[in-house]
C-alpha cells in the first residue's frame, strides 16, 4: 500500500519523507549494495536494493574460455568460499563426462569445503559485530580466518581462491604438514568459538539488537528462494548436503541446524551451530583420509602426472592436447548444486559439444538473499536494516557476476 | 590586579596547551590499546613505539584542503567545529586539580575560576555542547548528517537529566554547588561509597554525553557513514575530534571531582592522583568501546526515560531522606 | 529478572575476554621488517628456469600462453641454431613476457609446461610506479645463474 502512495506524493514538498541512497561506498553494505530508501524520520517506508557495481560479466566471460580455465573465473564469484564455486562448477562438468573422482580426492574436497564454510561464516561473524561497533570481535574473526587460509595456502599456493580442483581430482595431493595443519586449528577453534559465545549470545544488547529483527517466514523464503541459514533459522531443514549428497556427505555423520523464528538472532545462532558441525565433519573426514591416487587416471580428463612427462611421449601428447585443446564434453545440459555458506549454489551448464561451455549460468544464493531487502526493510529504523543485511551475509560478488 | 589577570591568563594558557596535548595522546592511547585488545600491533612507524603519530595526524588535518559541501550553511558549517572545541575547553576551568599552594608569596589555586554554583555552570556548558551536534548536522546539506544531529541532539539532552539527578544527590550529600567545596566534602570519605547507585548512572550517562561507544549513534559510523561530521573534512574535523576527546576527559574529571575525591589520595600528591585517576577513566572508556556493541535508537530512549530517569529520581529521594534525618 | 541481570553480567564478563585478548600475542607482523614463512607452494612471480648446463629449460611451445587464463603471457619463439644454442629442444623463446598487472598467480603455466620452465616463486611483492615496468620481460624472469631462483635446476620437471 505504501509504494504506491508514496509514488503518488510529490517528494520534493512532502517534508515528511527523505530519499537516502545507501551505498554503494557505505560502510555497512556489505560490499556495493547500493539500496535507495524512502525514509519517514528513521523509519524505511521504500526500499529498493539496486545491483550491479561489482558486475563482472564472469558467466559472459566463462564461454570464451575452455573448461579447464574457468576453475579460476567461478572462484572470484562468491570471493569468501571460492572452493565451494569450484566444486559446483567441477561437478557440473564431471556430471556431463561422466569423470570418477578418486575417493582421496573427494575427501580432500570434502576437508576444504567445510574449511571454507568455517571461514565464510567466520567473516559473517566478524563484520555482523562490526556492524554494531564490535571491532574487536571483528579482529578476531579475521585472525582465526587467517588461519584457514593459511591451509588454503599450504595446500594450493593461493589464500582466497585456491583454484585447486580439477576435473576427475584435485591439482596437487596434500602437502606434508596439512594434517597436522588442520587438526591444529580443529583443536584451538573451539576455545576461540567458546570466547565468541561467551561475548555474543548472552550480551544484552547483542540479543536486544538482533531479535526480532527482519523477520522472515518459512513463506516468504519459498517465494525468494532463499536457502542456507536463512532458510534453516524459519524451521525447515532443507541442506543440499543431506537432500541431494555429493562427495559422500551421506557417509558423515551431522546435523542440521535449524532455529524457529527467522530473525537474525536465529540466523546467528543457526550459524553459530554450523561452525561446530563442520568442525565435526572435518575431523571425520580426516579419518577417511587414505592414500591414494588423487586424480582420476582417465588421461582424455586429467593432465598426466609430471613425473611422466620426461618419459613418455604419449604423456606429451596428451598434455599438448588438453592445454591447447581441452576437453570436449557431450552436447547437453546438467545443473548440480552444493550446500555453500550462504545457501543452495547451483550451477547450470549447457555443453554444445565444443571447448568451451556454450552457457552457464549460476543459481547464486546471495541474489536472492538481496531481493527480499525490498520487503524485508520496510518498517525498519536505519540502525535495524543495518543489522538486517548483515545477518542476510551477501556477498555482491556472488550477486553481480 | 594584574598579577590576578596574569595569573588567570597563565592558568588558562597552560590548560589548553596540556589538554591539547592530552587529547593528541589519548588518541594514540586509545589506538594502541584497542590494538592491543585486538591483537594487532597498532601505531608502530612514526617515531619510538608510534609517539609522534599525533603529530603526524596533526600535521596532516591542520595542512588538507578546505572544501565546504555545496549547500552548505556557510556561518554555521564554520562555527559548530568552533563551538564544540570551546565549550569542552571552557567547562574545565571549573575542575580542580589540587588544593591551593604558595608561589612567590602568593597563593595559587589549581583551578581557574572558583564559581559558588560550579554545577551548574558545568552542566549548562555540558548542555551547550549539543548545539555543535545540531549545527554541523543542519548546515552540511547532508542527509547522513540530519540524521545523526536529530540523533545527537535527542539523546543529549535525554540523558543531561539522570546525569543531573545523579549529580544533585552528590550535592544534597556535599551541601554545596561549589567544586572545590565538593571536594572538601569529601575528605574523609568518598561519595562513591555513599553514593554508588548515582555513580554508576552517572558513568552510563556520561558515555552519552561524549557520544562514545555504546552509545555513539550520532556518529554511529556503521549506519550513518559519520553521522554530524560526514562533511567535514581536515581541521575542522580535527576540532570535533579533539573535542570528543577533551569531553571524556571532562566527564572523567567530573565523575572524579565528585565521587573520586577529587585530587586526593594517600600521600601528598594531589595532581598525580588526579592524572592517575583520569588515565584509570580514559582507559576505562575505551575497554568499553573494544567491548560492546551499540545499542539502538528506541532502546536507548527507552533505557534512558523508563529505566535510568526513575532510578535516578528514586535515588535522589533516598538520599534526600538521609541527608535530612 | 534473574535473566535480565544473567545477560548484564555477561556483558561485564565480555568486557574481561576482551582484556584477555589484550595479553594475547598480536597476529599482525611488522611488516617491511618481519616477513611470514610462506609455504612451499605458494605463488609469487615468474621464473623462467635453466638446467644446470647453463641451458634454458623453455622450449618455446607456448603452452603457457595458451592455458593462461587471463592471457598475461607472450612468448615469441625462435629456432635453436647449431652455433646458437639456447634450449634442449629445437625452438626456445625469443622473447618471454609477463604481464603482471593481468596475471592472476593462479599457477597453470607451471602446470602447463612440459619441460618445467616457468615456475612461480614466492616473491609476491610486485608493484612498479607504471603499466611498462610490471610487464616482466624474458631478461627480468629468466634466472641467471641455474637455480638462482631457489628451484633445484636437476629436477627432471
Amino acid at each position: 500500500m505504501l509504494k504506491q502512495e508514496i509514488e503518488n506524493r510529490d517528494l520534493e514538498k512532502d517534508s515528511d519523507l527523505m530519499e537516502l541512497s545507501l551505498g554503494p561506498q557505505h560502510p555497512s553494505t556489505h560490499g556495493v549494495l547500493r539500496i535507495k530508501l524512502i525514509l519517514k524520520g528513521e523509519i524505511v517506508q521504500q526500499a529498493e536494493p539496486v545491483i550491479g557495481y561489482l558486475h563482472t560479466g564472469v558467466e559472459k566471460e566463462c564461454e570464451t574460455r575452455t573448461y579447464h580455465q574457468v576453475v579460476t573465473l567461478v572462484d572470484r564469484l562468491d570471493y569468501l568460499s571460492g572452493p565451494a564455486e569450484e566444486q559446483a562448477y567441477i561437478a557440473t562438468v564431471e556430471k556431463l563426462m561422466e569423470v570418477e573422482v578418486p575417493e582421496r580426492a573427494q575427501t580432500i574436497r570434502l576437508i576444504l569445503l567445510e574449511l571454507a564454510r568455517i571461514s565464510s561464516h567466520l567473516l559473517w561473524l566478524g563484520t555482523s559485530a562490526l556492524e554494531l561497533n564490535m571491532s574487536s570481535i571483528y579482529m578476531y574473526c579475521f585472525a582465526e580466518r587467517e588461519k584457514i587460509l593459511d591451509i588454503f595456502e599450504l595446500i594450493s599456493g593461493a589464500r582466497m581462491f585456491p583454484g585447486y580442483w580439477r576435473i576427475g581430482g584435485v591439482a596437487l595431493d596434500l602437502p606434508v604438514g596439512f594434517e597436522e595443519a588442520v587438526r591444529d586449528f580443529l583443536k584451538k577453534f573451539p576455545r576461540m568459538w567458546k570466547d565468541m559465545d561467551n561475548l555474543l549470545t548472552n550480551n544484552y544488547v547483542w540479543c536486544e539488537r538482533l531479535k526480532g529483527v527482519g523477520v522472515i517466514t518459512e513463506e516468504d523464503c519459498r517465494q525468494y528462494m532463499l536457502t542456507g541459514p536463512t532458510l534453516r533459522a524459519c524451521g525447515d531443514s532443507y541442506d543440499v548436503r543431506k537432500v541431494y549428497p555429493y562427495l559422500n556427505y551421506q557417509d558423515y555423520q551431522f546435523d542440521v541446524p535449524t532455529a524457529t523464528l527467522g530473525d537474525s538472532y536465529a540466523r546467528y545462532e543457526v550459524r553459530m551451530e554450523e561452525f561446530k558441525q563442520s568442525a565435526s565433519i572435518i575431523e571425520q573426514a580426516l579419518g577417511k583420509l587414505k592414500p591414494g591416487p588423487f586424480i582420476t587416471d582417465n588421461r582424455k580428463v586429467a593432465f598426466p602426472p609430471r613425473k611422466e612427462l620426461r618419459r613418455s611421449m604419449e604423456a606429451v601428447i596428451h598434455q599438448f592436447k588438453l592445454v591447447s585443446e581441452g576437453l570436449h564434453p557431450a552436447v547437453g545440459d546438467v545443473y548440480t548444486c552444493v550446500e555453500s555458506a550462504r545457501g543452495e549454489l547451483g550451477y547450470f551448464l549447457v555443453s554444445d559439444g565444443s571447448n568451451k561451455p556454450y552457457r552457464l549460468h549460476v543459481r547464486a544464493p546471495s541474489f536472492a538473499h538481496v531481493q527480499i531487502l525490498s520487503k524485508l526493510l520496510v518498517g525498519q529504523t536505519i540502525s535495524d536494516m543495518v543489522v538486517t543485511i548483515a545477518s542476510l551475509d551477501p556477498i555482491l560478488g556472488d550477486v553481480d557476476r | 590586579m594584574w598579577i590576578d589577570i596574569i595569573e588567570v591568563l597563565a592558568k588558562g594558557l597552560t590548560l589548553v596547551l596540556v589538554l591539547s596535548g592530552c587529547a593528541a595522546y589519548m588518541t594514540l592511547c586509545e589506538r594502541v590499546l584497542m590494538a592491543r585488545m585486538q591483537l594487532r600491533l597498532g601505531p608502530n612507524r612514526t617515531g619510538p613505539f608510534g609517539l609522534f603519530q599525533p603529530m603526524a595526524d596533526g600535521i596532516k588535518l591542520i595542512f588538507k584542503e578546505r572544501f565546504q559541501p555545496a549547500g552548505a550553511d556557510t556561518l554555521t558549517y564554520w562555527l559548530a567545529p568552533a563551538i564544540a572545541a570551546f565549550i569542552a575547553f571552557f567547562a574545565f576551568g571549573l575542575i580542580p586539580f589540587g588544593p591551593s599552594f604558595e608561589f612567590m608569596g602568593r597563593e595559587i589555586n589549581l583551578y581557574i575560576a572558583d564559581v559558588n554554583s560550579g554545577i551548574l555552570v558545568i552542566l549548562a556548558f555540558t548542555s551547550l555542547a549539543v548545539y555543535d551536534v545540531v549545527l554541523a548536522g543542519w548546515s552540511s546539506n547532508n542527509r547522513y548528517s540530519i540524521l545523526g544531529s536529530i540523533r545527537g541532539t535527542a539523546q543529549m539532552i535525554s540523558y543531561e537529566i539522570p546525569l543531573g539527578l545523579s549529580i544533585l544527590s552528590v550535592v544534597l550529600a556535599a551541601g554545596t554547588l561549589n567544586l572545590p567545596g565538593i571536594v572538601e566534602a569529601q575528605a574523609e570519605r568518598w561519595f562513591i561509597w555513599t553514593h554508588p547507585i548515582a555513580f554508576i548512572i552517572f558513568v552510563i550517562c556520561s558515555f552519552a554525553e561524549t557520544n562514545r561507544a555504546p552509545f555513539d549513534l550520532p556518529e554511529a559510523e556503521h549506519e550513518l557513514v559519520a553521522g554530524y561530521h560526514t562533511e567535514y573534512g581536515g581541521l575542522k574535523f580535527g576540532m570535533f575530534f579533539m573535542a570528543e576527546y577533551i569531553n571524556i576527559l571532562l566527564v572523567s574529571a567530573i565523575a572524579i571531582t565528585f565521587f573520586l575525591g577529587g585530587w586526593r589520595g594517600p600521600g601528598d600528591l594531589p595532581v598525580v592522583w588526579f592524572a592517575a585517576k583520569l588515565a584509570v577513566f580514559v582507559f576505562f572508556f575505551m575497554w568499553v568501546r573494544a567491548t560492546l556493541p551499540r545499542v539502538r535508537y528506541d532502546q536507548l530512549m527507552t533505557f534512558g526515560w523508563k529505566i535510568l530517569t526513575p532510578i535516578a529520581i528514586a535515588n535522589l529521594i533516598v538520599t534526600a531522606y538521609f541527608v535530612l534525618v | 529478572m534473574k535473566l535480565q541481570i544473567g545477560k548484564f553480567m555477561s556483558m561485564l564478563r565480555g568486557l574481561l575476554i576482551v582484556l584477555k585478548y589484550a595479553f594475547k600475542r598480536p597476529v599482525t607482523l611488522r611488516y617491511p621488517e618481519k616477513k611470514r614463512d610462506l609455504p612451499e607452494r605458494s605463488k609469487g612471480r615468474h621464473h623462467l628456469t635453466k638446467w644446470a648446463d647453463g641451458l634454458e629449460r623453455c622450449v618455446g611451445c607456448e603452452l603457457c600462453a595458451i592455458v593462461c587464463p587471463s592471457q598475461a603471457i607472450y612468448v615469441k619463439p625462435a629456432e635453436n641454431t647449431p652455433d646458437n644454442q639456447v634450449s634442449k629442444g629445437e625452438r626456445y623463446a625469443a622473447d618471454y613476457q609477463v604481464n603482471m598487472l593481468r596475471c592472476i598467480f593462479c599457477g597453470y603455466c607451471e602446470e602447463a609446461c612440459p619441460t618445467g620452465a616457468v615456475v612461480l616463486g614466492n616473491d609476491y611483492e610486485l608493484a612498479g610506479y607504471d603499466r611498462q615496468s610490471l610487464i616482466y620481460t624474458k631478461g627480468m624472469l629468466t634466472e641467471e645463474k641455474p637455480g638462482e631462483s631457489g628451484f633445484d635446476p636437476n629436477r627432471e620437471i
